[in-house]
C-alpha cells in the first residue's frame, strides 16, 4: 500500500502540481503525507515514511538526497510525537499543526542548502517558506478532514497510543 | 300514406330539379354585372364560414406541428445524441491532430537542428518538473540507460535549456539556466565580452563579470563561450535587457532575457561529451544555420 501511495505521490508531485502552482510555490505532498502517517501511525512510521519518500521525492528533483531524507524524516517523527500527546484533533488542528511543521522544514532546509546569494533570507521566506507552508496545512486539514469523515481514524491513533 | 308521400315528393322532387335547371340557365343568361350581386350578398356569409375554416386550419396545422415536432422526430432525438457523440468523437481527434502537428514540427526543427550541428546530441522529452519549490529545474525521460551523465548541457534549436545535474537509470534533472544555482560561461556575441551567465531569484538571468570598458548594449545577444565543457561556442543563452555597474565596482552586469522558455520546454536536445573536451579548452563550434 505504501509503495502503490509513494507511485502516486511522485508523479503527482512532479507532472500535476507545477501546473498549479499559487504565488509561485506549490504544495509538498511527501511532507503532508509523511507528517499526516505521523499523526496517525505515530512516530516511527512518520519516521520511516519521511526517510522513504524524501529519498524518492529526491530522486526528481535537483536537493541533496540526504537533506530531502533528514528534514522530511524529523518532521515524520515531530508530527508523530505531537499526534500522540495531542489529546483531541481536528481538522484545524491539523491543518495549523502542518504549516507550523512545513515553516520549520521549510527553513530548515534553506539553513542546510547553500542557497546561492540571491535567494536570501527574505525570499526564502516570501518565495518558498510561507507559501508552501500555507498550502501543506490547506491539504493538510482537507485530506485529515476526508480521512476522518470517512474513515475511523480515531480508533488508529487509540490503538498506536495505547501501544 | 306512404305512397302517398312518397309521389308527393317525387312530384315536388321533379319540380325543383325543373326550378333548378330553369334558374341555371337563366342566371347563365343574366349579364356578368348582374352576377355581381349573388357575389355581394354571399359575401358576409363567406365571412362567417371563414371562421370555422380557419379554426379548422389552424387545428390542421397544429396537428402537422405536433406530427413534424414530436411524433416524426421520435428518431431525431436518437439521431441527435449519436451526432453529438460523433462531434465530440471528432473534437477530441481535432485536438490530437493540432498536438501531432505542433509536435511534429518542434520535432522536426529539433531534427534538423541535430543535423546541423556539429556535436554529438541525445533527443529526449520533458517528463516532469522538480518535486521541490527551491530549485528551477526538469525531468527527462531519458537517463543513465540512455548515455546521460551529469553535467551535460541540454539545448534545444532555440539555445540553451540548462545542464544535467542528477541522473538516474531512467530519467535525468536538468538545472535550468534560470535558476540562481545554474552557472554557464557566456561571452557577448558582439563585443567579445566574457563572463558568467546565473539565473536571477525573479526566474531570469545576468552575465556578471563583464569588464567595465565592455560597449555591451541593451538588445546585445549572450551567447555560450565554449570555455567550459558542456556547451560548444555560439549557442543562444539570451538578449541583454538591462546593464549596470556591479556592487564592487570592478565590472558590469548584464540582465538577461532567456532565449528558451525552461518552464515550458516539451522536447530538448542532450550534448553528448564533446571531442577532445577539456577544462579551459574552446570547444567544438555550433555551426548556425547559414542564411542565404
Amino acid at each position: 500500500m505504501w509503495s502503490a501511495l509513494i507511485a502516486v505521490l511522485v508523479p503527482l508531485q512532479s507532472v500535476l502540481l507545477p501546473s498549479v502552482k499559487i504565488g509561485g510555490a506549490m504544495a509538498d505532498l511527501g511532507l503532508v503525507v509523511t507528517c499526516l502517517t505521523g499523526v496517525l501511525g505515530g512516530e516511527l512510521h512518520g519516521l520511516l515514511m519521511g526517510l522513504v519518500m524524501g529519498w524518492v521525492m529526491s530522486l526528481f528533483s535537483v536537493i541533496d538526497p540526504v537533506v530531502a531524507m533528514g528534514i522530511k524524516g524529523v518532521a515524520g517523527y515531530v508530527a508523530g510525537f505531537a499526534g500522540r500527546y495531542l489529546v483531541a484533533l481536528s481538522p484545524m488542528i491539523v491543518a495549523i499543526g502542518m504549516g507550523v511543521l512545513s515553516c520549520g522544514a521549510g527553513l530548515a532546509t534553506a539553513l542546510v542548502l547553500s542557497l546561492h546569494d540571491v535567494q536570501d533570507g527574505w525570499w526564502v521566506l516570501r518565495v518558498v517558506v510561507l507559501p508552501q507552508a500555507v498550502l501543506d496545512a490547506l491539504v493538510g486539514g482537507v485530506l485529515y478532514w476526508g480521512l476522518a469523515s470517512r474513515y475511523g481514524i480515531e480508533r488508529w491513533r487509540g490503538e498506536y497510543r495505547i501501544s | 300514406m306512404r305512397m302517398v308521400n312518397f309521389r308527393a315528393s317525387y312530384n315536388t322532387g321533379r319540380l325543383v330539379i325543373v326550378l333548378a335547371v330553369v334558374l341555371l340557365v337563366g342566371f347563365l343568361l343574366v349579364p356578368t354585372h348582374l352576377q355581381q350581386i349573388f357575389q355581394q350578398v354571399g359575401s358576409p356569409v363567406g365571412w362567417v364560414m371563414s371562421w370555422p375554416l380557419r379554426a379548422m386550419d389552424g387545428v390542421k396545422d397544429g396537428l402537422i406541428n405536433v406530427w413534424n415536432g414530436y411524433v416524426a422526430l421520435r428518431g431525431v432525438e436518437a439521431e441527435n445524441r449519436e451526432l453529438r457523440k460523433e462531434i465530440e468523437y471528432l473534437k477530441g481527434q481535432n485536438n490530437q491532430l493540432r498536438e501531432a502537428a505542433a509536435a511534429t514540427a518542434r520535432l522536426a526543427a529539433l531534427l534538423e537542428f541535430k543535423q546541423q550541428a556539429n556535436i554529438p546530441t541525445i533527443a529526449a522529452q520533458v517528463i516532469g518538473r522538480d518535486t521541490g519549490n527551491w530549485y528551477r529545474a526538469i525531468i527527462l525521460n531519458k537517463g543513465e540507460a540512455d548515455g546521460l551523465r551529469p553535467d551535460m548541457g541540454v539545448i534545444t534549436p532555440a539555445g540553451v535549456v540548462g545542464r544535467i545535474v542528477k541522473t538516474t537509470a531512467a530519467t535525468a534533472v536538468v538545472l535550468l539556466v534560470t535558476d540562481p544555482n545554474n552557472a554557464i560561461a557566456g561571452v557577448v556575441q558582439r563585443t567579445r565580452d566574457e563572463g558568467i551567465v546565473e539565473g536571477t531569484a525573479s526566474g531570469l538571468a545576468r552575465l556578471k563579470y563583464i569588464p567595465m570598458l565592455s560597449d555591451a548594449r541593451p538588445g546585445d545577444q549572450v551567447v555560450t563561450s565554449g570555455l567550459v565543457g558542456e556547451f560548444p561556442k555560439g549557442l543562444a543563452i539570451g538578449t541583454i535587457t538591462k546593464i549596470h555597474k556591479e556592487d564592487g565596482g570592478l565590472f558590469l552586469s548584464a540582465e538577461l532575457t532567456p532565449v528558451v522558455d525552461g518552464e515550458h520546454v516539451e522536447e530538448v536536445l542532450v550534448i553528448q561529451s564533446l571531442p577532445g573536451s577539456g577544462e579551459g579548452k574552446r570547444q567544438g563550434t555550433f555551426k548556425e544555420k547559414p542564411t542565404s
